[in-house]
């Protein structure tokens, strides 16, 4: 198992956002996460990557190393990378810097290197912006390397928050919504470059994303949350005609004796 | 010409010494009085002053406001070990710089927990507090200050007039400046960046946020403590709290906000244009201080990232323009 969770919990006051979910992906799968607004998605994503710690009792494993309350760049070191919901772009630098600073982990010179600038940097900073670029020019970008990333357009910030988290060549890539807002072609684009990349770097995914027709069409398996609780698991299909899932999203089925019920009171 | 910036590319120390070389003989050729030689020695001390607060305010965006604090510990380093020691600047300079860096990690640790005008008002007080307390201590001769700190002697050649203080400050501006250009270029530059931009997304990428964000502290006081021993021991070698004053640190705050925030010459620049406004404005004294005030918010209002930034948009956008002509054709 790449990621294991174990009864995970996380309580904002009284709210349950994460009760008690018991996750399991196996390396190389692409795993959709669906859930209703406020079903506890992005909270997942936020315990398992370590900007929120869980509550006591829980655990969480990545990779074989225990990450339970590891600080969340510890986390990212180990290869675990994510988008956000909300980009969180670094709006006042340039794009290939973007990607750059992306690529931190795997650099390989030490502190005193760099402080002194012996040729070894410079040499290395020229193959880690070669590499940078080609990842660029894969996703589309490598034109506007010297902008400022607040100067793209929406599609283009989308590709390169994707082209940043990759630059670490994680194991595991964490997609909170990647097609929010884009048009039905972009939509398309973006799964096909998502797809691409993931043959190329061999990683596992985990998308999170509110176009149902996304996640049926490229994951292997689905977790549907509803308040917080995984409420079921399996294949799209699967996933598509079970009832507890049909019902966080379109609401209960009632007869007509419920229907008086709700309906006097 | 490509040629030559291929290798300074690959040998950026190569440029510096070019520069260092050329600097050299900018005295015998141009310098008419004492001076001029004086005022390229401040100019050198603004600049290593300027390039540490451009790490830790333009690079990693932690508003500090108390780095004419760490200014002073330098000065006084150099200035105490001097009086108590009989140390020369050799001796002085390492010194200042390590303990400043120290009082660097004190001034990081707030950091961690304020941000933005909260961050400015614990910095400027820890400024302040440092200030006082130099002023109130008599083991810092209090508001008498430290008068006649040696100059440096070279094989038996004493530096100790303004035209030969140059060659000393100059080589530690120079030293300096290809550090913080080699720290912002590298992956130390990018992760400070990234720690200013957004803390939040910087941690998922495996950068920790703590540790740039004391480490661009420690670097900046390193630089201020090494311009401040330079400036203590600045011919006639006197230094005095009055020195380490807000308006210092305003003056500061202008260079590299008007150089450019975030712009790996921007503290260069606005260190050279603003010491020498000031000094040309020095008869308008009472003026200074609201021009300076007014630069800093009209630079923010009209171009944000300063001259430095200015620049580079330009040619920025102009080699952006050119690759979509070449690609319409």
């Amino acid at each position: 198992m790449l990621l294991k969770t174990e009864n995970l919990m996380k309580a904002f006051g009284g709210l349950k956002a994460i009760n008690k979910v018991d996750f399991e992906l196996p390396a190389g799968e692409i795993r959709g996460i669906i859930g209703p607004n406020g079903s506890g998605k992005s909270t997942f994503f936020n315990l398992v990557s370590g900007v929120y710690d869980p509550d006591p009792g829980s655990y969480i494993e990545f990779d074989g190393h225990d990450i339970t309350n590891e600080p969340p760049h510890k986390i990212g070191a180990l290869g675990l990378s994510r988008t956000f919901q909300l980009l969180r772009l670094y709006q006042d630098m340039s794009v290939i810097n973007n990607v750059m600073s992306g690529y931190h982990t795997r650099v390989k010179y030490k502190f005193f290197d760099a402080v002194i600038g012996r040729k070894k940097i410079w040499d290395q900073e020229k193959e880690i912006k070669d590499e940078m670029m080609e990842l660029l020019s894969f996703v589309g970008l490598a034109d506007y390397a010297e902008l400022n990333a607040s100067e793209l357009s929406g599609g283009q910030r989308r590709l390169l928050v994707l082209a940043r988290a990759i630059a670490m060549k994680p194991k595991l890539l964490m997609l909170d919504e990647p097609a929010a807002g884009l048009s039905p072609v972009n939509v398309d684009n973006l799964m096909k470059i998502i797809m691409q990349l993931k043959d190329k770097y061999g990683l596992t995914l985990i998308i999170i994303e509110h176009i149902l027709k996304v996640v049926m069409d490229t994951c292997n398996t689905v977790t549907v949350l509803d308040h917080g609780q995984k409420i079921a698991e399996g294949t799209p299909s699967q996933v598509k005609d079970d009832n507890a899932v049909i019902e966080a999203y379109l609401g209960k089925k009632m007869n007509d004796e419920e229907m008086r019920k709700a309906l006097a009171v | 010409m490509e040629k030559f910036k291929k290798v300074i590319s690959q040998y950026p120390f190569l440029g510096f010494i070019i520069a260092y070389l050329v600097l050299l003989c900018v005295p015998t050729i141009f310098f008419t009085d004492l001076y001029q030689s004086h005022l390229s020695s401040l100019i050198f001390i603004n600049i290593i002053v300027a390039a540490g607060l451009n790490i830790v305010k333009g690079y990693c965006g932690q508003v500090t406001v108390g780095h004419v604090g760490l200014y002073a510990v330098g000065s006084y380093t150099a200035g105490c070990m001097f009086m108590y020691l009989g140390s020369d600047l050799w001796m002085t300079l390492p010194a200042a710089i390590i303990v400043t860096g120290l009082f660097g990690i004190a001034f990081g640790i707030p950091s961690f927990r304020l941000e933005g005008p909260y961050l400015a008002l614990a910095t400027l007080g820890g400024g302040e507090a440092i200030r006082l307390f130099i002023e109130n201590g008599e083991f810092f001769n209090s508001t008498y200050g430290i008068s006649s700190i040696s100059q440096p002697v070279i094989f038996g050649v004493p530096f100790d007039t303004p035209d030969k203080y140059y060659y000393i400050s100059l080589p530690v501006m120079i030293i300096a400046v290809y550090f913080s250009y080699s720290i912002l270029k590298s992956s130390i530059g990018r992760a400070f960046m990234s720690v200013r931009e957004d803390p939040i997304s910087a941690a998922a990428s495996g950068i920790d946020i703590k540790k740039y964000k004391i480490l661009a502290f420690i670097l900046s006081a390193m630089f201020a403590g090494a311009a401040g021993a330079v400036y203590a021991h600045l011919p006639p070698g006197y230094i005095h709290p009055n020195n380490y004053t807000v308006i210092e640190m305003v003056t500061f705050l202008a260079m590299v906000v008007f150089g450019g925030l975030g712009h790996i010459w921007g503290g260069i620049i606005g260190a050279i244009i603003i010491t020498i406004v000031y000094d040309l404005t020095r008869p308008l004294y009472e003026y200074q201080l609201f021009i300076f005030g007014l630069t800093i918010v009209l630079t923010i209002l009209f171009m944000p990232k300063g001259i430095g930034g200015f620049i580079d948009k330009i040619f920025i956008d102009k080699r952006f323009k050119k690759k979509k002509v070449e690609e319409g054709k």
